[in-house]
């Protein structure tokens, strides 16, 4: 027969089966009527004729029990037959089956919560129409300078030039993020959006759900009023008015009108998807025209690049094509050497960025888990086994097959298995849940996260797979059994095979090797939390209120303007009851990145363009210090005296000290802008590190300047602190009514205390050490239910044994101490190989460490104690039931 | 009438290509047949029989299909198939030369060893 042939065999027997049993039936049937009839022809009675046609049949269902065989069976049927039976086994053992099916259930739900995370985030292609295409050109930084990060903002000079020349790109758009202030209509409204231009909705293959995209016309300079808002704008606050086309709306004081809203869900770029240096918003409400001119002047570099590939163009040859026109550049223009080296990187792997690592953390951890609960379960198996080790004697000895035997504990194991994968799918739901709801917001696509068809059917894989797995070793142990040894020893008490427990004590050493690296690994992630907490940040996050005062552009048009509003909100500040100091930053300590810039420093002039000196470049007021609790080190703080008239002074940080004066010191030297058109200024101080984006960042040399000294960037988005002398909360309204009453057109927004911001910096590593805590636990909590399930069998087996010891005059203690002994023995071996294996697993982890070192030995130590005492207490029950253990009881056993 | 005899093993299936190939029978007609041929000489245990038929219908020896009885009653009806008819051949002819061996064997005397 061929194979489809006898599939379709198969088929036919399933699907006939009904059929053929009703055919068998109505055949025998007619057998005894027509053997009736002739009875009935030779004068018996019609009663009597059919007793004794089916009495010289003889037994009508074993009949059909042979035919049924005769016709041949199927391997459906069998297994049919073999789940029925497996189910029967099962149901008669609740306790054992509820263990085994919820132990796995923990590991397949902790594996599919995993999953569903790394395939929408890893796996599933980005919502966008053909977005493998879809590319950020960025630019990168000069070999051998740092800039604070690899990525540099482009120039509108350089996105003219990119566009002018062969590029692989069939659209590509240039854009940057900006601030909105929504006025006119109610309560001023901050809001965080994009200048992007016209190719920039047609890149990502996105076109508004209603009006239009911008138009090539309106991307120029003089044309921009446009405004495409997003959904959720659109219906917090325009009501999801379908006539909102063509409406006026006032932004930063321009009058804009609305030409599309964009689908539900679409704000791109949000800021988790994007280098953390771009410090982008978290959520983009609206768009506008960028409007860069066809010949643009010099500027400051600030846009960011998204194009589409050509159809059948590579990264590669994306990659080459680039590399050609930084070639031109430089042909044209040798300033451009070094600083028009680009990268294209795919927009997938942008927006998985760093989250590729933690997520592959978390497999790991959850592989550890699935393993021990295989292992947990595959030694219950074991231990049954043992238990049944008469039925598959006697099994066998009526004729089942080894291969017969194997397949039935093999299908018992399965079907535990899947009973597991639904009860695992369950806990996979809730575990999403909560990852969702707890979850660091700056997890890309984690809305994206769902127990979809890709999750469930993971989920049955690894339900089959691990089916196998701990199935496949017990049910080939007990199909080994010698029938003969077995029938011999008759009892199940005396020893079992020699195999089983050698295969139980490897399962659970192996069970607390693998408990033991992920605990390690759990351990040392808490110790780096810790270490975070106690981190120092360069300043007190203790009561301050921060927020950030935006400026519409047009009111604010010169900077004397600007300076004399901070001087007003200042003083109205420090003169509220609850204020104890306030200052103005362009930053806040945990706020985020802030703006780098070329620097001289005349004692240590610059060999050449490539190696001119970068350095962080923050404008700030008086105050501003003392306000966050930034100490200063030496020197003096900026005061009121220091104004536009009096000498130029700067402020530094360690890091800049220490970088271009470690020998002589910082204070009194002269620093400035890379721009000659500014002022040298003279460093009058030297605060600590201030860390911006995380506690554990490595801090780059930061200069501090004065608001009201001329500094050369803009001041339209600073921000404000506030020290409180009560909790800040409380100040929250007065502070709002107090920077109205000076312009009832200023939004406050971000507004946040500082500790806020300190416990947001820290959501990722407190998830991970949340999530890998959660799986220590269930690990130990496995591995010490998998000691106390061995011991006491053990303990069980062992039950005549120690009753002769006890008979002969063994002490009680000693029996205690000898239980206690054996479970030491193993859960030392499982420490010992588990500390071997955790040292090469852990030196995998140093990235996600800080201020621990991956071999931390009080980690180490301190987990072995701890997985040593859960051994021992795992083993004291069954000790002390072993010593307890009546002689007289034991022997009579038997 | 004498005591029938038990059937040796692995002849009731040569029985029944024997009686289906004399033309189609359902299952109760073939144990007829059988005992009409063998004028009751031979004790067919009727529960056997029908497992016997689904083996030779499911080796290809016999094929069945549903049809009316003699007393209008629906009837499975087994007839040889082209296969069968080749087996029954082979089995006939081992069948014989079998009992040749075998009789040659039991009437030896001690004179002819």
């Amino acid at each position: 027969m061929t194979r489809w042939s006898r599939l379709g065999s198969w088929l036919r027997t399933i699907l006939q089966r009904s059929r053929m049993e009703n055919e068998m039936d109505a055949e025998l049937r007619f057998h005894v009527e027509a053997r009736a009839d002739d009875l009935v022809r030779s004068g018996v009675t019609r009663q009597d004729a059919l007793r004794r046609a089916r009495l010289e049949f003889g037994g009508i269902e074993r009949a059909k029990e042979e035919c049924r065989d005769a016709r041949g069976t199927s391997f459906i049927e069998t297994l049919l037959q073999d789940i029925r039976f497996a189910s029967r086994i099962l149901r008669k053992s609740p306790g054992f089956t509820a263990v085994a099916v919820l132990t796995l259930a923990v590991g397949i739900g902790a594996s599919a919560a995993v999953f569903s995370l790394v395939n929408a985030i890893l796996l599933r292609p980005l919502p966008y129409p053909d977005s493998g295409r879809i590319v950020l050109p960025e630019l990168i930084s000069p070999p051998g300078v740092n800039l604070g990060s690899e990525y540099i903002p482009w120039g509108q000079l350089q996105f003219r030039m990119l566009t002018r020349d062969a590029h692989p790109f069939q659209t590509v758009s240039a854009f940057q993020n900006d601030s909105f202030n929504l006025t006119g209509a109610g309560e001023p409204t901050f809001l965080d959006g994009f200048r992007a231009s016209q190719e920039f909705f047609s890149s990502l293959g996105v076109s508004p759900a209603l009006g239009r995209a911008f138009t090539a016309e309106e991307d120029q300079p003089g044309h921009e009023y446009e405004v495409i808002i997003s959904d959720r704008l659109w219906r917090e606050r325009f009501g999801a008015d379908r006539n909102i086309l063509g409406r006026a709306v006032e932004l930063n004081g321009y009058a804009y009108s609305v030409v599309g809203v964009m689908p539900a869900g679409f704000a791109f770029p949000r800021a988790e998807e994007m280098p953390s240096s771009f410090n982008f918003p978290e959520e983009p409400q609206l768009w506008v025209p960028l409007a860069i001119a066809a010949e643009p002047k010099p500027g400051p570099s600030e846009l960011a690049l998204i194009g589409r590939l050509t159809p059948g163009v590579t990264i590669q040859q994306a990659q080459a094509a680039m590399d050609l026109i930084t070639k031109h550049a430089e042909e044209q223009d040798h300033r451009w050497t070094g600083w028009f080296n680009t990268r294209v990187v795919p927009l997938q792997r942008q927006v998985v960025g760093d989250t590729r690592r933690p997520l592959q953390l978390m497999l790991g951890a959850v592989c550890i888990v699935l393993l021990i609960a295989c292992s947990n379960v595959a030694n219950l198996l074991l231990t049954r086994a043992l238990a049944r080790r008469r039925e598959f004697t006697l099994r066998a000895a009526l004729g089942a097959g080894r291969a017969r035997l194997i397949r039935q504990l093999l299908t018992e194991s399965l079907l535990i298995a899947v009973g597991a994968g639904a009860v695992g799918i369950l806990i996979a739901h809730a575990g999403i849940y909560f990852v969702k709801t707890l979850g660091p917001s700056n997890i890309p696509r984690l809305r994206e996260v769902t127990l979809d068809l890709p999750v469930l059917a993971f989920a049955l894989g690894v339900s089959l797979a691990t089916g196998m797995l701990f199935g496949l070793a017990p049910a080939i142990g007990a199909a080994r059994e010698n029938l003969v040894d077995s029938l011999k020893e008759g009892s199940q008490k005396s020893g079992g095979s020699r195999i089983s427990p050698r295969l139980r004590n490897a399962l659970l050493v192996s069970q607390v090797a693998l408990a033991l690296v992920l605990v390690v690994s759990a351990g040392l992630l808490t110790r780096t939390l810790f270490q975070l907490l106690g981190a120092d940040g360069g300043f007190n996050a203790e009561r301050v209120l921060t927020f950030q005062l935006p400026l519409p552009a047009l009111k604010y048009a010169d900077q004397d303007h600007i300076v004399t509003l901070f001087q007003n909100v200042l003083e109205r500040l420090r003169a509220m009851p609850g204020v104890q100091s306030a200052g103005i930053g362009e930053t806040v300590p945990l706020g985020g990145e802030g703006e780098s810039t070329v620097i001289r420093t005349p004692d240590h002039p610059a060999a050449s363009q490539k190696e001119m000196p970068f350095a962080n470049f923050t404008i700030i007021s008086p105050g501003y210090f003392s306000a966050i609790g930034t100490p200063l080190l030496r020197g003096r703080d900026f005061q009121e005296t220091d104004t536009k008239d009096s000498m130029p002074v700067a402020i530094v940080n360690v890091a800049m000290e220490r970088k271009f004066w470690a020998r002589e010191g910082a204070l009194g030297k002269q620093v400035g802008p890379g721009s000659t058109r500014y002022p040298l200024l003279t460093i009058v101080g030297v605060v600590p590190d201030v860390k911006h984006a995380s506690l554990r960042e490595e801090t780059a040399p930061e200069m501090y300047v004065l608001y009201n000294q001329k500094p050369w960037p803009s001041m339209l988005n600073m921000r404000v602190a506030l020290r409180t002398k009560a909790a800040p909360a409380g100040v929250t309204e007065s502070v709002r009514e107090a920077v109205h009453a000076i312009d009832p057109d200023l939004p406050l927004a971000k507004v946040a205390t500082l500790a806020t911001l300190v416990d947001d910096s820290m959501s990722q590593p407190r998830f991970s050490v949340l999530l890998l805590g959660s799986f220590g636990v269930l690990a130990l909590l496995l591995a010490a239910i998998g000691m106390y399930g061995v011991i006491s069998y053990s303990v069980l087996q062992h039950t005549q044994e120690i009753g002769i010891r006890m008979a002969l005059g063994a002490q009680r203690r000693k029996v205690f101490r000898m239980v206690l002994g054996q479970g030491a023995r193993l859960a030392a071996m499982g420490i010992a190989i588990g500390l071997v294996a955790a040292l090469g697993v852990t030196r995998l982890m140093a990235r996600f460490l800080f201020g621990v070192r991956p071999t931390d030995p009080l980690t180490f130590a301190g987990v072995s104690l701890l997985l040593l005492g859960i051994a021992l207490l795992a083993c004291y029950l069954p000790a002390r039931r072993a010593m307890r253990v009546d002689p007289m009881v034991a022997l009579k056993y038997e | 009438m004498a005591k029938p005899i038990d059937l040796l093993q692995g002849t009731l299936d040569m029985l029944i290509l024997k009686a289906v190939s004399l033309g189609p029978l359902h299952g109760y007609g073939v144990l007829l047949r059988i005992q009409q041929i063998s004028r009751d000489r031979l004790e067919i245990q009727q529960g056997s029989l029908y497992p016997a038929l689904y083996r030779l219908e499911h080796q290809g020896w016999i094929a069945s299909e549903w049809g009316e009885s003699e007393n209008k009653r629906k009837a499975k009806y087994y007839r040889l198939t082209a296969a069968g008819k080749r087996r029954f051949q082979t089995e006939t002819d081992k069948w014989n030369r079998m009992a040749d061996v075998i009789a040659g064997i039991l009437s030896t005397t001690p004179e002819e060893v």
